[in-house]
């Protein structure tokens, strides 16, 4: 529940030269830790396609746009690809109002955000 | 319906909860009703038995702020009925078709003058609770605040 501290599950996987992070859980300002070691450690690893795989259930309220900001701006100036799957119509138009967008392309399923950043990780 | 779950509710006994069941009532909801708007008189408290309510600031039409997603087993709405000046501090909208159990506050006023120790764990939760989102709160304006300092040119 986005009010309890709680801690996200990260996961990685590597397909086609993307990294794809998926996280379980709500994402809140509480998750900020666990999120930017897990951004860490996928930078330290190499990764220059990263693929950001939301929980279909998962809550983002304005506390975890904020981390997911932060973190989307280290990608920028680290000149990393991103792209961000599992979101609701909900919250990609939320996404959309907050210009997540300029950092990050939004993609309707997770094969097709794999097809895509695959051809650009080549 | 399932009182149990909410925090607001932890570490009453049997019987505590058995009169806050006597209290309460179901209410089915549609998806995309509005519950209340911020500053309404915060009448009621509600726990989400089927389906989600989303806990939202409108800041203008068509610009929200996502505060928290209450569903089942996960907490409750409207605290603000248990706290004077009783009026809804955050906008509440269903998000699926479901039901709420409802506890009125013309109702739990009364019950807590007859049990106060019931209403001394009410109260004790609901200011961890509180702590807790005014922690969460915090720890946003710090990432804020680092972005704007990050982002400032002299």
């Amino acid at each position: 529940m986005a009010t309890q501290q709680q801690t996200n599950e990260i996961n990685f996987e590597t397909h086609d030269g993307v990294t794809v992070m998926g996280i379980q859980g709500d994402i809140t300002a509480f998750s900020e830790a666990k999120l930017n070691e897990a951004y860490r450690s996928a930078t330290e690893q190499g990764s220059v396609c990263l693929l950001l795989k939301i929980a279909a259930d998962a809550y983002i309220n304005s506390g975890g746009i904020a981390v997911l900001i932060q973190i989307l701006a280290q990608t920028k100036r680290n000149r990393q690809v991103v792209g961000i799957t599992g979101l609701s119509e909900h919250f990609k138009k939320i996404f959309a109002m907050v210009g997540i967008t300029k950092f990050a392309t939004l993609y309707p399923s997770l094969e097709e955000a794999l097809a895509k950043m695959a051809a650009a990780a080549v | 319906m399932n009182l149990s779950s909410c925090y607001l509710f932890e570490g009453l006994s049997q019987s505590q909860l058995g009169y806050l069941s006597g209290i309460a009532s179901s209410m089915p909801v549609k998806k995309s009703s509005w519950l209340f708007h911020k500053g309404e008189p915060a009448d009621c408290l509600y726990t989400v038995d089927k389906g989600a309510v989303e806990l939202l600031i409108e800041v203008q039409p068509g610009i929200e702020i996502p505060i928290n997603m209450i569903r089942p087993l996960n907490g409750c709405v409207g605290a603000s009925a248990l706290v004077e000046p009783y009026r809804y501090s955050l906008s509440a909208r269903c998000v699926e078709d479901g039901t709420l159990s409802v506890i009125r506050r013309a109702d739990l006023t009364p019950l807590i003058e007859q049990h106060p120790h019931l209403g001394r764990i009410l109260m004790t939760n609901l200011a961890r609770h509180l702590l807790e989102r005014l922690n969460e709160t915090r720890q946003e304006v710090q990432l804020r605040f680092m972005s704007l300092v990050r982002s400032a040119t002299f």
